[in-house]
This record gives C-alpha cells, structure tokens and sequence, in this order.
C-alpha cells in the first residue's frame, strides 16, 4: 500500500476540520479557518453553521470563498444581517465556535495583530484586530491557527489585540469577559490546548515527521508537554479527495 | 476649522448639521466629480462603508485622489485600497479596526506610512467595537456599554473608549461612545433620485453610518424610479433625508466585489498591494498612471482592461455568477442581472 501524500497546509485543513464537530455554529475567519470549515460541514459536521463577520450567518457556498465578506459567503445564507448584529447574537450565545488567526500567540492565548515591536514606534505594522478582538471575547472558546516560529510563538505578545487567558487563571473573568477564552492552536507542527489550573498552552499532539522536543524547540516559552501526547492522525483518503475535489478544487488556499 | 477628530465624538454638533439639512425630496443627482468637490473638504473624516472591497465606494475614493483631497482622517472598519491616499498627502491619520485584504496580505502604503510615523493611528478598534460606535450615533444613544476589547491593550491605545463598572451587575464594561464622521459615501445597488438606496448582501455598518455622518453622498449602479423604491421598500438600507448626493456610477465598487454583479477583482488586487505598491515610489508611479493619470472611473477600468488584455467586467461578471446567480436573489428582477454589456462609451455616458 502506498503512503498517502499530502502537504502541510493539506494536514492543518483535516486538523481543523476535524475539531468542529455537528450542529455547532463556527464564526470563520479568513484563509486556512474558511478552509477548515468547509471541509467540516462536507464530511461530518452537515449541520454546522457558518457566522461571518460581515453578517452572513448559515449560507451554503457553492465554491470557497475568497474573502470573510464576499458573495461567495452569502449563497443561500436564509438571512443576512449587519456587523453588530452578528457580534451582538454571539454575546447572547449563539457563537460556538471561533476560528482566529494572527501574527503572534503567547503562552496564555493572547494574540496579536496589531504590531510587531513597539506601538508606538512599530517594527512591523499590522492589520488590527478587525473582528478578531470581538470573537474571542464572546464566542464559546476559540481556534487559532498559524505558522509555529520562536518569533510567532513568544512568552509574551508585543500587544494584545485579542484576549486569551491575559495573565492567567481568573483573568478573563476579572475583565469581564464573556466567552470561555482559547481552546486550541493548530500549528504546522502539532496542535495545543491550554492547561486547566494554569492557563497556560499545553502540547496535545505533534504532527507526522515532528516530535515534542522540535514542537518545543519552535516555541519562545516553556511549553507544557504530557506524557500522553500523540503523533496527530494523517489526513485520510477520504478528507484528501474531499478536501482536492470540492473544497478547493482550485487550490487557493491549499498548496 | 477644528481637527476631525474634535467634531468625531460630539453629538451636539451633529444634531446641528441635521437639524439644518433638508427633508424635501429634491433631485440630488449630480456627476461624482461635483459631488466630491462639495462634499468631501480637505481635513475631513471619512468612515469606510461596506466591507472593504465588498460594496466600497472605489470610483468614489479614486475620484477624491485625483482631485488632490488634503489631511482627511479615515475611519477604517475595515479598510482597504483607499489607504493609498496617504502617499499623495491625501490622509494625515486614522482610526483603526482592519486595515488589510485578507490572505492577500497588508496594505503597503498604510504599513509604511504608520511605520515611518507618517501616518497616524489616532485610536485602535475591534470591527464590533466600532460598528457599535457608529450604532450609537444612529440609535441616538450617548454610547453602548459591550463586552469586546476589555483586558487588551486596545483599550490602553484607545483613547475615546473607558473601562466602566456596570450599574447593574457591577461587572467590567467597555463603554464607546457614539462616533459622527463628517463624510459617508455608500456605494448600493439602486437607488432614486432622491437618495434612497437599496443594497444586495449585508449591510454591514451601512445604515448607522448614513445616519452618523454630517454629509453622505450615494454612489449606485443604477438610478431607478421612486415607485420602485416606494413600492418596494426592503433592501434599503439609506433614506432619502442624510442624503446630499446620488450619483450613478456603474461598477462603481470595482476592484471590489458588488454582490450578485461582479467579483472582486482578485489578481489585480493581489499584484497591486504586494508589487506595485511595494515602495513609495512605485505607488506613485500606480497612482499617477491610473488615477491621476485617467480623467474618470471608466477610463481607468479601460485601461486596466488593456493591461490585462481581456474584459475584466465580463470575467468578473461571470466569477460572481459561479457562486451567486443574480437571477436567483430577484435581482433579475431588479434589471441588474448580468445582461449589460461592458461598453465604456455607453457606460460613461450614461453616468454623464
């Protein structure tokens, strides 16, 4: 039996697929977090509900969309309403699931898209938030994905544009926050969650070809690895073909 | 005259600017190039509406760069290609949510002008945070007390927002308060002479923005009939009475994606924001070649089109039908089906 190929984004598409599961509402963000999303609802999750920030919530697209925002995510959505709108019911607890990403992710899930550097004098200038900052402080827990470097990994964010744990155990509550925080980080090297008592990320799994010790060596802190962590599951023929064939036939995202 | 950002958050002001505003219907119909020359003044603040490159004003946004428009404050929830006034001196600062294209990566001449201290952040938003600001303004509440930024260092780079006990529960609240750009321009589908619009697809701020904003002017695809409007009443997103412009402007949102019309026009964009506006210089020569250096919206999309040596209306028609049928949402129905042909006489004609 021949191996089964696949590239790295290939694997982080399945990973992220496979984390939401039936009936849960997901608010997508754009790239990869799309790509996941709509894998999940053609394999398992047939109920999962779609929230993007521009306002469309459940559509049916057709093909992958190229944007949070286009027509592409609005086909046969039953309803379309406005930005606060969408924000606004994920407060009230309609929002499972939200699916980030950013350009650094500390060791309690903070995460920054604003700069690189100082803000008042930055490095590097980036995005800002856009609806980011909003989801991760209503929706139910939050996915986050991106490439794993020492650099994008580090202890502590040059700014927090999007709340995590902030610094530590009762933080999110003492601000007022209302979501339940970070869940997972899905990396080109493995995948994480955070420790219960401490908040801080943990190893769950590291991905074919890696081991802990390389996951550690790509990350700017301490990172927390049991002893029961796992080699993550290979893609199957089955989430490849669905993944090439009807997701992104086009190969946009995934190459 | 004031700093934009004095009249930003003062309610006052902005009732005096309505108050004083007409409500007859009168015939707001004028060509873009007037409509901006009254209506957008050097030093303003202008919001962004729609979402980026979904539904923006793009021929709108052009036309204030070619007319050399000084100092304008952008309110960026989010932002997109229109960040690249500020290589021109066309924008001196700006209130933060998004400004990028996505997976298509940041915007140069927005990244290089903050990095190099050139162009100011004056306040750092979530997209929640400031659709609730401009929600404020349209509600015609003081401000909304909400649960997003709380605990970052948004709220340290914020200077308009506080952290506040909630009288209630006694819980942290963020509270942010109305904001009244002084200039929207909305791009929509159809709208009368009068300035009520209709859109396809989300609204996004639209509406709360119509209502902020000191001065409005309407860009549409197509100038239909009141009855119509009258008639058929859902979908409109902005009443006749913030209006002080209509102008129609087909294809007015491209390289933006118009819902149900045409796709964004995703190569040019991508080239554009990671090669030709890579430095300062090489945004100038963009701009001057096809802003300053085309007389209107049409020309510079002929001009596009005789680069990439195809119809990119067309293409772009065609990539929204893959996903989205006009025909299907009633905008068959409507007339803006995908039955007009691309003819830059006719098109530029038509919107005088």
């Amino acid at each position: 039996m021949s191996e089964v190929q696949y590239t790295p984004r290939e694997l982080l598409a399945c990973v992220a697929a496979r984390l939401i599961s039936d009936g849960e509402s997901v608010f997508v963000g754009t790239g990869l977090p799309l790509v996941g999303a709509l894998l999940a609802h053609k394999l398992h999750a047939p109920n999962m509900m779609a929230i993007y920030e521009c306002g469309a919530v459940d559509p049916e697209p057709r093909v992958l969309p190229w944007s949070v925002a286009c027509s592409w995510t609005y086909h046969k959505a039953p309803t379309i309403l406005s930005m606060t709108s969408v924000f606004g019911h994920s407060r009230a607890g309609y929002a499972d699931v939200g699916f980030l990403g950013g350009a650094q992710i500390d060791m309690y899930g903070n995460i920054n898209a604003t700069c690189i550097g100082d803000y008042d004098n930055p490095k590097v200038r980036l995005t800002g938030s856009g609806g980011a900052n909003d989801i991760a402080s209503l929706c139910g827990k939050v996915i986050f994905m991106g490439l794993h470097l020492p650099e994008r990994f580090p202890e502590k964010c040059d700014y927090i544009t999007t709340p995590g744990f902030l610094d530590g155990p009762g933080a999110r509550e003492k601000a007022g926050l209302v979501g339940g925080g970070p869940w997972r980080v899905i990396s080109h090297l493995g995948v994480m969650g955070f420790d219960e008592e401490t908040c801080r990320m943990k190893l769950i799994s590291y991905h074919p070809g890696v081991t802990p010790e390389v996951v550690q060596q790509f990350t700017g802190f301490e990172l927390i690895i049991p002893d029961d962590v796992t080699e993550t599951p290979k893609p199957t023929e089955e989430e490849l073909r669905v993944l090439r064939e009807e997701v992104d036939p086009n190969q946009l995202f995934v190459f | 005259m004031s700093h934009a950002n004095e009249r930003l958050f003062d309610h006052q002001l902005a009732r005096e600017v309505k108050l004083r505003k007409s409500r007859a219907e009168k015939d707001k119909r004028m060509p873009l190039k007037d409509a901006v020359a009254e209506f957008v003044q050097d030093g303003d603040s202008i919001v962004e509406t729609g979402f980026a490159y979904v539904r923006g004003p793009m021929a709108a946004f052009w036309e204030i760069g070619r007319q050399r428009k000084k100092d304008l404050v952008g309110i960026f929830t989010p932002g997109g290609m229109n960040t690249a006034w500020h290589e021109f001196g066309g924008m001196e600062g700006c209130h933060v949510a998004y400004v990028g294209v996505e997976m298509r990566g940041l915007i140069s001449p927005f990244r290089r002008g903050v990095q190099n201290g050139t162009l100011k952040v004056y306040s750092e938003w979530s997209h929640g945070g400031l659709a609730l600001s401009l929600l404020a303004a349209e509600k015609g509440v003081n401000y909304v007390a909400c649960k997003s930024m709380l605990g970052t260092d948004i709220m340290k780079t914020n200077p308009y927002i506080k952290e506040a006990e909630d009288p209630f529960t006694g819980e942290p609240v963020c509270l942010v308060p109305a904001m009244y750009p002084d200039v929207a321009i909305i791009h929509v589908h159809h709208a009368d002479k009068f300035g009520n619009g209709r859109i396809w697809g989300p609204a996004v701020n639209d509406t709360s923005i119509c209502i902020a904003a000191h001065k409005v002017i309407v860009t549409c695809e197509r100038i239909v009939d009141t009855l119509d409007i009258r008639t058929n009443p859902y979908q409109v997103i902005v009443p006749h009475y913030c209006v002080d412009a209509v102008c129609e402007v087909p294809y007015g949102a491209y390289p933006g994606d118009m819902p149900g019309m045409y796709y964004f026009d995703r190569r040019l964009q991508e080239r554009v924001v990671r090669v030709e506006w890579k430095t300062a210089e090489s945004t100038r020569e963009w701009y001057e070649k096809y802003i300053l250096g085309t007389k209107d919206h049409f020309e510079m999309i002929q001009l596009i089109a005789e680069d990439e040596g195809m119809n990119v209306i067309d293409y772009l028609k065609k990539l929204e039908q893959l996903a989205c049928d006009a025909s299907f949402y009633g905008l068959g129905t409507w007339g803006i089906g995908g039955e007009r042909e691309w003819k830059y006489e006719e098109v530029a004609k038509r919107a005088i």
